[in-house]
């Protein structure tokens, strides 16, 4: 009872605070909206690999780079739209992942948590540095018209392009909850997360498992790789902010709980958008993260610490 | 015979822990007893491919199963109810059945049939089944454990101190299960509680530090001077 009061509370004061927010400067909600959108899809995945099968992967955000990188060069030589070219670019991305795993991580699943952590920060440097040799560090950019779209409500004008990806990331939570609850594969992935031993023993192969749990993440972070560049100009480190962000959204929303990335990203986005609303503390807008990051750690270890 | 051991040696790191074990389960129930430390966990992770063997054979059903993944004999038939249960806590119960089936392709084909077999066998399981099996009591998540293992249809079913944690009043519940089930599937179960097991078995071995010191039938055993001295404690 006491919790369904709470959250009563909890969406009542967030509805109230919305409402103050958009009479006073809707523009600041839209464009929160629009970044939290843009993090929470990019989080998603890998709050599917560590919230689910309990993998770190520090270079998650190298992947979206070097999946910008294939859609960039893959829609500058044929003229197709990074909104098809994601399909090809989410399978290439997808065996990329999978042969990673399989050559790399799987060899430190065995070994303590931290080596997990050093194995993927290496593979982050690898992409990032790779990148720089073969592309620059010049950046690159793609335009399309249909990012310009905007539209006028009274005297307000806002551009809407970037609500696509809120969609992205609603999708990719009812998809993951269906393939999480409803097929074998999914089950067995849960279950391997929850108990490999026991996995193994009711006949799930667990390597199998991680590793097409891996190559599915890839795969999604790689088709927001391809739709990143339609509203980004893209560099080799461009990814390394958002594996830090994601990290943390991931954390804020509780590790395995994956429609609270959403949340945790909504809250995020508005926040520094607050901040770029004043010519004074635009600047700021960096340090909303690390604050709302600190804040929300030392809250629930207190709160731990209590109960 | 379906479960043939032999000349079995293995252990962890460079310990040593078995030492030639020579066993073997036809279509019959079979009791493994020792002390803790003997070597009875590992006999089964052995089989169950947890630990390599390092020399011997197991042959499961006439193939050689000996090194081979857990999982690649979770699939050949063998299901295993572990001494820790190693369910998946926040899972539901019937999820944790369904993936109990899933994956072995003799449980697979007959799941609904099983299902049923296993929720007549243990009446709570469907009162509960749509709970999370981590907020289920040990004697309940032991009952999950053993209906997953059946769900597989299996031709061996291993079971690794089934009564341990549980209160007396569960033990014996847990065995009258046994009895019923040892009719149709051949069993092999490690126990301390030698005086309960002894009545839901055919034949047993005794295991000391890492080999077999006795094998005989549930009736011979229970009359054996050692087994009485040191295992029933009369």
């Amino acid at each position: 009872m006491a919790n369904k009061r709470n959250a009563t509370m909890n969406v009542a004061l967030i509805t109230a605070v919305a409402a103050a927010i958009l009479v006073w400067r809707p523009t600041v909600l839209i464009n929160g909206l629009q970044s939290a959108g843009l993090y929470a899809s990019i989080a998603i995945p890998m709050g599917l690999i560590l919230g689910i099968v309990h993998i770190v992967n520090l270079a998650h955000g190298e992947f979206m780079m070097v999946a910008a990188y294939i859609t960039y060069m893959l829609c500058a030589a044929t003229g197709m739209d990074p909104f098809v070219a994601m399909v090809p670019v989410a399978l290439v991305t997808a065996a990329f992942g999978f042969v990673i795993y399989k050559l790399t991580i799987r060899q430190a699943l065995k070994a303590p948590e931290l080596n997990q952590l050093i194995l993927t920060f290496g593979l982050a440097i690898s992409m990032t540095q790779l990148a720089n040799l073969l592309f620059t560090s010049q950046t690159r950019k793609l335009s399309f018209d249909y990012v310009s779209a905007s539209l006028d409500i009274g005297d307000l004008s806002f551009g809407v392009y970037k609500f696509v990806y809120i969609g992205i990331a609603l999708l990719m939570i009812v998809g993951l909850k269906l393939f999480l609850t409803r097929t074998t594969t999914g089950k067995a992935a849960l279950a391997v997360g929850q108990n490999p031993r026991g996995a193994a023993i009711v006949g799930i192969d667990v390597d199998r498992t991680y590793g097409l749990v891996f190559a599915l993440a890839s795969a999604l972070v790689g088709m927001m790789g391809a739709v990143f560049i339609t509203s980004a100009s893209i560099f080799p480190a461009v990814g390394s902010p958002y594996t830090m962000k994601s990290f943390c959204l991931i954390a804020m929303a509780g590790i395995g709980n994956i429609p609270g990335i959403l949340g945790a990203s909504i809250l995020l986005g508005v926040s520094e958008n607050i901040l770029k609303a004043f010519r004074g503390t635009r600047g700021w807008a960096d340090i909303v993260f690390f604050v709302l990051i600190i804040t929300v750690i030392l809250g629930r270890s207190i709160r731990g610490k209590k109960a | 015979m379906i479960l043939d051991i032999k000349k079995l040696e293995t252990g962890y790191g460079r310990l040593q822990v078995l030492r030639g074990i020579d066993l073997s389960v036809g279509k019959e129930s079979v009791g493994l007893f020792g002390p803790n430390g003997a070597g009875k966990t590992t006999i089964i992770n052995a089989v169950m491919g947890i630990v390599k063997p390092w020399a011997g054979s197991i042959e499961f059903e006439g193939t050689a199963i000996g090194g081979k993944p857990t999982h690649f004999v979770a699939r050949a038939g063998i299901a295993l109810v572990p001494q820790e249960r190693e369910l998946f806590p926040g899972m539901s119960v019937a999820d944790n059945l369904e993936l109990g089936a899933a994956y072995v392709p003799r449980g697979k084909p007959i799941m609904a049939q099983q299902l049923e077999v296993v929720l007549t066998l243990f009446p709570i399981l469907k009162e509960r089944y749509k709970q999370l099996v981590g907020t289920m009591s040990g004697g309940q998540q032991r009952m999950v454990a053993i209906g997953r293992a059946l769900m597989a249809n299996p031709a061996l079913l291993i079971l690794d101190e089934p009564s341990l944690g549980l209160q007396p009043s569960i033990v014996a519940e847990v065995f009258d299960r046994l009895s019923i089930l040892k009719k149709d599937i051949a069993i092999l179960v490690t126990e301390q509680n030698v005086r309960e097991s002894l009545k839901a078995i055919d034949r047993g071995y005794v295991i000391e530090n890492g080999a077999v010191v006795l094998e005989d039938t549930a009736a011979g055993l229970a009359n054996n001077p050692h087994v009485i001295s040191a295992y029933l404690g009369i």
